[in-house]
């Protein structure tokens, strides 16, 4: 240790990391160590020749006396700047960035000060590319509307930025509670939402986050539809985080919402076509034959009325009575024939998958939003069918039951879809059934009759096509009657051998 | 021109349809004559046919609307009683703008076909007439000379001798001469038997 006391000032002053100078009350170098020399490019020779006010920049030369005399008449130890980095001039004309600090060492009646120099260039300028790349973040996140939030899983707690409190409807910048949050969704969308949530959280899973609600802002009333995508961080198998963002569609869904009823529209107008030309088959082959029953009747008729019997002719009348009426189902039966004539390609089918394309091509046509109970059978054996049809089947079922809900405002409209086996007919059995208001025995005997229908805008083929493509496909569709609520299809398909 | 009683034309393709309402027709003492198509119709018309036609308006080839217009270019005032599968407005307005007399609905009952035949009768007969007439009063009026078409133009649009004499630059007593020339040539009685003629001979203006 008595060595080390001994140490020179000099020994020390070179030995140091940090830039260091001493300077004297005029502002002259005395001394500069070699991390200074360096900093700056002096060699030690040089550096001695200059004052200290050759070492910044021009313009705070002027101002730099002042300070220096006021430091003369108040020396103390302190850092210059106010926190700000300051700017030295090094040999070469390059300007640097620098923390400065002060010391001030009397020593034999003379003032000296002794100037540290920190270098900050490189922090300085990582702060100034995170600054950067922070504000472009900003800018992206203000051009697409991006909120972002990120979700506490284990406190139930939800920070949430400026643009995120927007699309919430909320001004409150504190950090809100979870129902709190989730009180806004609105309630026919809940269900789903959670749904995705707790795939998200679900520590076996990806933790990918992603759902699509409506919003509604408590002030106004307002409704939006809402974007979110976001990623579960766990720790040790809990998930403790959930980060991600939020974006306003609204508008896009109205776009899709028109584009949609467009689609519809050409749809019910091209399945209207068909419905009037097989209808007006069906009436020309018919009538021609009823038209000679009708006359060849009434001509019999006539004669009996008035006792002008010529049996010879009445004979042929009535001949012709039933020569037309027999070629009448004739015609239907050509008529039948020709409709189903198309040979149905058929495939082994998993049902399990069919039914969830099937509620996937629902949602995509604008008939999603309910909550699903899915009684899948992961082992259930191929069935034989087209798969096409199954699942127009399905479609077809499932919006029947979205429109019957909707109707009657179901609050949370549900449909449950289970997969069974019929053992003793060896088929797979597929279960529809719907929370909406059940069907009245009247209306349940002329459902699957050809253009039957309670809507105003249907044309009534639906469940009739639906049961033809059933019993092409080797199954039966029926309702099961007698529910108190909701309304239960089920059909059967023959498995594959 | 017509010496002989209506007949009731049916064009339609349907055998089974033509037979039972040729049986129905007949039985109500009205002569039939069926024809299976347009074209067989066309090439079998006669200018004496009188009575009426009905035409079905599905039929391969020409159809009925088809066959109703071509009626009208060749000057056919027999009148059209349509009969369709399923008659729907545009069909039916069309028909009946283009001068159709009815639309009827397969399966027809007796009672509304013959009620329509009669009433087609009817106005087969009216068409007749008028055409008669109209052939006396062309056949009356083209004896006239040019003159006398000119003073006559004139009297029948309520003009006095004395304005017609002005008019023509003729004399008042010329004008008399004319006039009771064109009366005894039309073989009218007064100046409204003679405003009838000109009309049905569409020499009215």
């Amino acid at each position: 240790m008595d060595g080390l006391t001994n140490l020179s000032f000099r020994a020390l002053f070179d030995a140091a990391v940090e830039a260091k100078l001493l300077v004297d009350a005029s502002g002259r170098i005395v001394l500069a160590n070699p991390a200074v020399q360096l900093l700056l490019g002096y060699s030690e020779d040089e550096i001695c020749e200059v004052t200290i006010e050759m070492l910044m920049p021009a313009k705070y030369c002027e101002q730099h006396r002042h300070y220096r005399a006021f430091f003369s008449n108040n020396p103390e130890k302190r850092t210059m700047g106010n926190g700000k980095a300051l700017t030295a001039l090094c040999r070469d004309g390059t300007e640097i960035m620098l923390d400065i600090s002060l010391s001030p060492i009397k020593t034999q009646g003379q003032l000296y000060v002794l100037i540290t120099f920190i270098a900050t260039d490189q922090r300085f300028k990582a702060e100034e590319a995170l600054r950067a790349s922070e504000e472009r973040l900003r800018l992206a996140k203000q051009a697409a509307g991006l909120g972002i939030f990120d979700c506490d899983c284990k406190n139930k707690i939800i920070y949430w930025d400026e643009q995120m409190r927007r699309l919430w409807g909320q001004d409150s910048d504190d950090p809100v509670a979870y129902d709190e949050f989730l009180s806004v969704i609105h309630p026919e969308d809940r269900a789903a939402r959670k749904a995705a949530y707790n795939h998200a959280i679900d520590p076996t899973g990806n933790g990918e986050y992603s759902a699509e609600f409506r919003v509604i802002h408590a002030a106004s009333g307002i409704e939006r539809w809402i974007v979110t995508i976001g990623r579960v961080h766990f720790e040790a198998g809990h998930a403790m985080r959930l980060v991600g963002v939020a974006q306003d569609v609204t508008e896009q869904k109205h776009l899709q919402k028109k584009l949609q009823e467009q689609r519809d529209e050409t749809e019910s107008f091209f399945k209207q076509q068909v419905a009037t030309r097989t209808a007006s088959a069906i009436a020309h082959e018919l009538n021609q034959p009823l038209t000679a029953i009708s006359a060849y009747s009434e001509v019999i008729l006539h004669a009996l009325n008035n006792e002008e019997i010529d049996s010879d002719k009445l004979k042929g009348a009535l001949e012709g009575c039933i020569a037309q009426a027999q070629r009448a189902g004739r015609s239907l039966h050509e008529l039948l024939a020709f409709l189903q004539k198309s040979e149905i390609k058929t495939e082994q089918l998993n049902l399990n998958d069919v039914i969830c394309e099937a509620l996937s091509i629902a949602e995509n046509d604008g008939y999603g939003g309910f909550h699903k109970i899915l009684n899948l059978q992961p082992d259930l054996p191929a069935v034989q069918g087209n798969r096409t049809q199954v699942q127009k089947v399905l479609v077809n079922l499932f919006r029947n039951a979205v429109e019957a809900m909707r109707i009657a405002s179901v609050p949370t409209a549900t449909i449950s879809i289970s997969v069974g086996t019929l053992a003793k007919a060896n088929m797979a059995s597929v279960i529809v059934q719907d929370n909406g208001p059940s069907l009245d025995k009247d209306l349940a005997k002329q459902i699957f009759e050809p253009f039957f229908t309670t809507k105003p805008s249907g044309i009534g083929m639906g469940l009739a096509i639906s049961r033809a493509l059933i019993e092409a496909n080797g199954g039966q569709l029926w309702l099961d009657p007698d529910l108190n609520t909701g309304t239960r299809f089920r059909f059967t398909l023959p498995f594959a051998i | 021109m017509t010496n002989h009683e209506p007949v009731v034309y049916i064009v339609d393709d349907e055998p089974s349809v033509r037979d039972s309402l040729t049986l129905m027709i007949e039985q109500a003492n009205i002569s039939v004559q069926s024809f299976e198509s347009a074209e067989a119709f066309l090439s079998a018309y006669e200018a004496d046919f009188f009575g009426c036609i009905i035409i079905d308006v599905k039929m391969p080839e020409m159809d009925g609307l088809q066959l109703h217009i071509e009626l009208l270019h060749r000057k056919v005032w027999l009148p059209v009683i349509f009969l369709t599968g399923h008659g729907d407005i545009p069909m039916s307005v069309k028909a009946i703008k283009t001068g159709a007399l009815d639309f009827l609905t397969k399966p027809v009952t007796r009672e509304k076909l013959l009620t329509c035949i009669r009433s087609a009768f009817t106005e087969a007969k009216k068409r007749v007439d008028e055409a008669a007439h109209k052939q006396n009063a062309l056949a009356c009026l083209a004896k006239l000379t040019q003159r006398e078409r000119e003073v006559m133009s004139l009297a029948v649009q309520g003009c006095c001798n004395k304005e017609i004499a002005a008019c023509l630059g003729i004399s008042h007593r010329t004008v008399e001469v004319h006039k009771s020339k064109i009366m005894w040539k039309t073989g009218s009685i007064n100046l409204l038997d003679l405003v009838r003629i000109t009309r049905e001979g569409d020499l009215g203006k």
